[in-house]
Formats: structure tokens, C-alpha cells, sequence
């Protein structure tokens, strides 16, 4: 990559992307999955308990540990979806990707 | 250019090079902390590599070697309909097979005993409710699941030479299943049972030259009763049984032999 702009940046798109090389692709795939199912599952887990289940009134919600618990999941999320803009290279995204011509329609 | 192997965890130079946000380099390099402690992406590269050896004796596709995986994946989980229906004609087998051991096909009586039976069944035997509902929702699922089946096959071409004796089979397994369904439904005697006997009969009526014939073979006669219901029992417990599993067995059989079919 001669490129002036080191980073290939899809800006306009409003996606960004950013090329890495594929063993830390790999790495960031894998790893960003795995916290992000921690996080879920750990925030639900803290929600289940803070509420007992969803059974306990209003007023006996352990109110820090579902905020902790929200937190988790919103975090969980974030993780995964941070991750996607990190590309291999000559990785389109899926759904853009048509460099096979559909030639019977 | 040097000929010392460039280390794969060497990130640093290449993290210089690239205009990363704060954030971006500080998740980066935290998944790169784990990933050079915990090798899970070294054993799923392991395992890759053996999923890829594994298949190298084999021959391109059909798929592959024209490429049609770009947008033909879609159909994939549509392959295993078959395989769906078997499993659901399984499970009506054996939740029917219990079910006999509680059922009689008798019209006798104020209430008929084979109503009766099904009240008794739904009502009074312990898990009876479960059990018949898991035969009833197999039938269902497994008629549901033979006629997507169907549409799967016509619309990936599957049925094309030099699979149409298979198709033609399947044609049969898919009238044989509504056969099953309906012999089924008459059993338990009820009013719903009872009119659609009635639409049976009528509609065997209606065939020209053979239909009065049809009628007596099928149903026992031309109004309703023992001999319809009796009919119904051993069609759906003893004759139909035996056809249609042979039946799935040559149709898998053939399968087997001949290969799933690729995309036309």
C-alpha cells in the first residue's frame, strides 16, 4: 500500500474500516465474540439476580447490580460491533460484495 | 526485505504505520494481549487446516467449480427437509406405537369406544395429553415438512436425470403421507372424524366406473360405521405403516447411492 492515507478509511459510507492483517483479523474475530457472549451473558445473569428472576416488586430491584448487569450487555454489544470494523484484507462487507456477475438473472 | 521470517506478533511496527483512534489502538492491543496468551485462534487455525486436508481428496463440486456458493448457500439449510421428515415420521411411529397400546377401534356403544378411548388417553392417562399431542404435531410437521421437501427439490432442479425414479417415489411418499394423515384423522371418531368420513366416502363415490368399488375397498361400505372406522385402524397401524417405511428406506437408499444432488 503506496496510499497516502494509511488507513482505509470508508468515511463517506459512514462505516469505517480498517484493514489488518489476517492472523489479527483472526485474533480480533475470535476474541471480540467471546467477550462479547461473556458480557451478555454475564449482564443477564446480573439482571436475573438483581430482580430475582423478574418476580420481585419494583422497590426490592438490588438497583446498582441492574444497572451493573445492563451495563454488561450494552458493553457486550459495543464489543461486537466495534470489532466489525476491522477488516482482512480485500474483505467487502458480505452484502456489498457482488464481484461475481450473476449472468441468468 | 530480510529473509528472517517476519514474526506474526510483531504488531507494533504495523499499528505505527496505520492512524488508529485511541480506542481502536487500546482494543487492538488488548485483544493482542489475550491472543498471545490464550492460543484459541492457533487451535481454530489447527482445526481449519484439518477441515481443509480432510476434503482435499475430493472433487470439485459442481457448486465450486462454477462458483454458485456465492448466492446458492441460501438453499443449504432447505437440504435437510428430507432428513426433517424422516425424523418426524420416526417420532409419529413411535408416539403412535404407545398410543395403540391405549386405543380400540370400536364404534360400539352410546359413545362410540374409540372416542371414548380418546378421552381416556387425553383426560385420564398419565402423560396421555403429551403423548398424543406429540403424535398429532409430528403428523402435522412431518406433512408440512414433506411438502416443503418437495418444493426444495423442484426448485434445485433435484429431480432431473438421473433422479426421477426417485421423484416418482417421492410423489408417492408425499400421497402416501396425506393417506396417513387422513386415516389418522377418522380414528378418534368424533364429529369431525365422522363428516370427513362422510366427504371420503363421497368423494370415492364420485370416481366414474370404480367408484362404488373404491368405496366398499376403502371404507367398508357407503354409510359410515364399524367397517369404516376398522378400515381406517388397519390402514394407518399395519398397512400403511409397512409401505411407507419401505418406501423411505428405498428413497434414502437411493439417495444414498446416488448422491445428493448438485444445482442445476
Amino acid at each position: 500500500m503506496t496510499s497516502p492515507d494509511p488507513t482505509d478509511d470508508n468515511e463517506q459510507g459512514g462505516a469505517r474500516e480498517i484493514t489488518v492483517p489476517l492472523r489479527l483479523y483472526k485474533a480480533v474475530t475470535v476474541f471480540s465474540t467471546l467477550l462479547a457472549m461473556i458480557g451478555v451473558i454475564v449482564g443477564f445473569i446480573l439482571l436475573d439476580s438483581a430482580t430475582n428472576r423478574a418476580t420481585v416488586a419494583l422497590s426490592e430491584v438490588n438497583v446498582p447490580l441492574a444497572l451493573a448487569g445492563l451495563a454488561a450487555i450494552v458493553f457486550g454489544g459495543g464489543v461486537y460491533a466495534f470489532a466489525t470494523r476491522f477488516q482482512a484484507a480485500g474483505m467487502g462487507n458480505a452484502k456489498d460484495d457482488d464481484d461475481e456477475g450473476s449472468d441468468n438473472g | 526485505m530480510s529473509l528472517e521470517k517476519k514474526d506474526e506478533h510483531d504488531h507494533e511496527a504495523w499499528m505505527e504505520e496505520k492512524d488508529l483512534t485511541p480506542v481502536e489502538k487500546t482494543f487492538l492491543v488488548s485483544l493482542m494481549w489475550l491472543d498471545e496468551r490464550l492460543r484459541i485462534v492457533d487451535y481454530l487455525e489447527l482445526l481449519e487446516n484439518l477441515y481443509y486436508k480432510s476434503n482435499l481428496q475430493m472433487p470439485k463440486s459442481h457448486t465450486e467449480q462454477y462458483n454458485l456458493d456465492n448466492k446458492f448457500w441460501y438453499w443449504y439449510p432447505l437440504y435437510s427437509l428430507g432428513f426433517f421428515s424422516t425424523i418426524a415420521y420416526v417420532v409419529a411411529a413411535v408416539s403412535g406405537a404407545l398410543l395403540g397400546f391405549y386405543f380400540a377401534p370400536a364404534t360400539a356403544g352410546e359413545t362410540a369406544t374409540a372416542y371414548e378411548q380418546v378421552i381416556y388417553i387425553m383426560t385420564d392417562l398419565n402423560f396421555g395429553y403429551m403423548l398424543r399431542s406429540i403424535h398429532r404435531w409430528s403428523a402435522q410437521v412431518m406433512t408440512a415438512a414433506v411438502f416443503l421437501h418437495m418444493l426444495r427439490v423442484y426448485f434445485t432442479g433435484a429431480y432431473k436425470e438421473p433422479r426421477e425414479l426417485n421423484w416418482l417415489i417421492g410423489i408417492v411418499l408425499i400421497s402416501l403421507t396425506m393417506v396417513f394423515g387422513y386415516t389418522g384423522y377418522l380414528l378418534p371418531w368424533n364429529q369431525l372424524s365422522f363428516w370427513a368420513g362422510q366427504i371420503g366416502v363421497e368423494m370415492a363415490l364420485s370416481i366414474p366406473l370404480i367408484g362404488e368399488w373404491a368405496a366398499q375397498l376403502l371404507f367398508g361400505g357407503f354409510t359410515l360405521g364399524q367397517p369404516t372406522l376398522q378400515r381406517m385402524y388397519i390402514l394407518h397401524v399395519f398397512f400403511l405403516p409397512f409401505v411407507v417405511t419401505a418406501l423411505i428406506a428405498i428413497h434414502i437408499g437411493i439417495v444414498w447411492m446416488q448422491g445428493i444432488a448438485e444445482p442445476h
